[in-house]
């Protein structure tokens, strides 16, 4: 800093210079995050037709809160406590489950009201079901939000399992072990059209690698992407295989916490390999685990690309996904104010599950 | 020790190889002639080992298609956005870590319960604010996005946060000025935490896909990423499917070379933005 930067240089007490470092961030933020989040309410409580107010600002109609009634409600609908018996009744003894495990000391008490109301969720909400002579207003919506949940449902315990198993077995400093890692998240960085395009042609059955396999051992091929039964493995099956890397950095960055000490003191009680894992890895790793599974939750419950590009939500619908129908909503049938009421409520549950993170993450530094 | 975890190797890389198996036929398959793909996949090697070779589809692709063009959008938009988040966030960053200021916790808070909004939540209202602007296919409709997103805010001042205050105190006794500080002292110690908060955002940037296919419409203004997924939907019947697989090859190169030349960084980026992002 010599004399020639000190003759331009610009003397600003600590209010002026936190005024010009922040404005710009602030301007940006503001107008490119704050507005559109508000607007984005603002819309779902009108009659919005997205070509209709290009043409005509003024074609809106000011509708409450009709848009949320016409997506998530219908006419004459019930409730029933056993409407979906099976969901219902896995809902009401993983309550019981929370219960037990937090009575036991288990889990923290954060963890057991989070399952306990996921659960509960889980026990009231396939409970409502249209009466004698009713119908849901939008029968697409339910069953697509339950599309996604079976999508999550599966492809985060399929990473975080795996990433679990891998992340154990190489954590070693070795070069080899190094390599291994490499492989194994190189596909995490791939685009997501990059990754349905390799997958759209592995599951082909007439040129992909999986139907020239079973060819090899005279199977028919299995008509991935267009057969019910198996289109939602296919799409489970391609984000397994793109999304394990971040799963797997995690992991092993919370097994680095881990005191080789423990292992050691395990090994003279003729604990290794499997029972190890057991009984010293999986119990230190209880903070990491959560955090994976949520984050997982929160990013594959945005899925799009994976539905959009490989089976167009088909077939029959059994791979339509929430953000798809948004973006269906909003532009292919014009009804921006029915999509932004669709994206309300996926916010309030990615809101749901930020601060689940949030409060795990002030638990984790505690 | 030693002869477990040579079996541990050999164990692990068997399953290493099936992971690997679909980039490489990708690879394979975009070495090889559209008139033999036509036929089979699977001619040498179930198709992993390009033979019949050829160069043909990286020459038609050059020659003819918009993948170039669509390459350097995205060169274009990436770049442009990680300079733009760079700038914002270090300097967001460095007034909310270490100056003080009127209503401070609020607008820290203010900024960070951004960290919440997906972007699935604000892309209608975002589509329709560029459209009354007259923004959409253009590069600052592809940037400005997600340049508001408070992310690397939160990476920097974390960073800025963890430096030691009395570098800053020593400048302050000779006299130096806010701005200066930034800039001479607390730029040059932020590189490592700008060059992962660089890497996070080009890699997003070059993978998005959401966005640009809401906002670009004009195959001209399409990033690879976009444009790869116009022309997958046929890739049969027009381009030929080596052709289609060179494109991915050429999309996927920049990112995958990153990530080998930095990745350390991008574990790192990946580790932070994982656990807070």
């Amino acid at each position: 800093m010599g004399r020639t930067s000190g003759q331009f240089r610009l003397k600003l007490n600590e209010r002026q210079a936190a005024l010009v470092l922040l404005t710009p961030f602030l301007a940006v933020y503001g107008v490119f995050l704050v507005y559109p989040f508000f607007k984005g309410f603002w819309i779902s409580l009108h009659d919005w037709n997205l070509l209709a107010v290009a043409f005509n600002p003024d074609a809106k109609e000011f509708v409450g809160l009709r848009n949320y009634q016409r997506v998530m409600w219908g006419r004459d609908i019930e409730w029933g406590a056993f409407a979906q018996p099976f969901i219902q009744l896995f809902g009401l003894a993983v309550i019981g489950l929370a219960i037990f495990l937090r009575r036991v000391g288990r889990v923290s008490k954060v963890t057991a009201i989070a399952i306990g109301l996921a659960a509960a969720l889980l026990f009231v909400l396939p409970g409502f079901h249209p009466g004698e002579g009713g119908r849901w207003y939008d029968r697409r919506f339910w069953p697509t939000v339950g599309n996604t949940l079976v999508f999550v449902g599966l492809t985060v315990p399929g990473v975080a399992i795996t990433a679990l198993i891998l992340a154990a077995a190489l954590n070693r400093e070795t070069r080899a072990m190094g390599l291994l890692r490499t492989i194994f998240f190189v596909s995490q960085v791939l685009s997501v059209t990059v990754v349905t395009l390799i997958w759209q042609i592995m599951f082909s059955p007439r040129q992909g690698l999986i139907a020239n396999i079973t060819d090899l051992f005279g199977g028919s091929p299995i008509i991935w992407l267009t057969d019910e039964r198996f289109a939602m493995a296919a799409i489970v099956i391609t984000t397994v295989w793109w999304s394990l890397g971040i799963a797997m950095i995690l992991f092993l960055a919370g097994l680095q916490d881990i005191s080789r000490d423990l292992y050691e003191a395990a090994a003279l009680d003729n604990a290794s390999g499997v029972k190890a894992f057991w009984f010293i890895t999986l119990p230190n790793l209880k903070r990491t685990i959560t955090l994976v599974v949520v984050l997982q939750i929160i990013l594959h419950f945005q899925v799009f690309g994976q539905s959009h590009l490989m089976t167009n939500g088909g077939p029959d619908d059994t791979t339509q996904v929430l953000v798809r129908y948004i973006y269906q909503s909003a532009f292919r049938d014009s009804e921006l104010g029915r999509a932004s009421a669709m994206a309300v409520f996926l916010f309030v549950i990615m809101g749901a599950f930020s601060v689940l993170q949030f409060v795990l993450g002030r638990e984790e530094d505690a | 020790m030693n002869r477990s975890y040579a079996w541990l190797v050999t164990a692990l890389a068997i399953p290493a190889f099936l992971w690997l198996v679909p980039t490489l036929w990708m690879v394979s398959l975009s070495f090889q002639p559209n008139d033999v793909l036509a036929r089979t996949t699977s001619s040498t090697a179930l198709g992993l080992v390009p033979l019949p070779f050829t160069l043909e589809n990286y020459a038609a692709l050059f020659a003819f298609g918009q993948t170039p063009w669509w390459f350097l959008n995205s060169i274009i938009v990436a770049g442009g956005m990680t300079l733009g988040v760079l700038v914002l966030s270090t300097t967001a960053g460095y007034a909310l870590a270490r100056l003080d200021f009127p209503f401070k916790s609020a607008i820290t808070f203010a900024c960070l319960i951004g960290l919440m909004v997906p972007e699935q939540a604000v892309f209608i209202p975002l589509y329709t604010m560029f459209a009354d602007f007259g923004w959409h296919n253009s590069y600052h409709a592809l940037m400005l996005p997600r340049m508001a997103v408070p992310i690397g805010v939160f990476l920097m001042m974390q960073f800025f946060k963890a430096i030691p205050g009395d570098i800053e105190e020593a400048a302050r006794i000779d006299g130096v000025g806010w701005l200066q500080i930034f800039w001479f002292v607390m730029l040059p110690l932020a590189r490592p935490a700008m060059m992962t908060l660089a890497i996070l955002t080009f890699l997003y940037a070059w993978n998005d896909y959401l966005w640009p296919l809401v906002s670009a419409q004009q195959r001209e203004y399409f990033t690879i990423t976009l444009g790869l997924a116009s022309i997958q939907s046929n890739f049969a019947q027009s381009e030929g499917l080596g052709r289609v697989m060179a494109s991915g090859v050429i999309a996927s190169l920049p990112v995958v070379l990153l990530f080998l030349i930095f990745q350390r960084y991008v574990v790192q980026a990946m580790t932070v933005g994982g656990t807070k992002g």
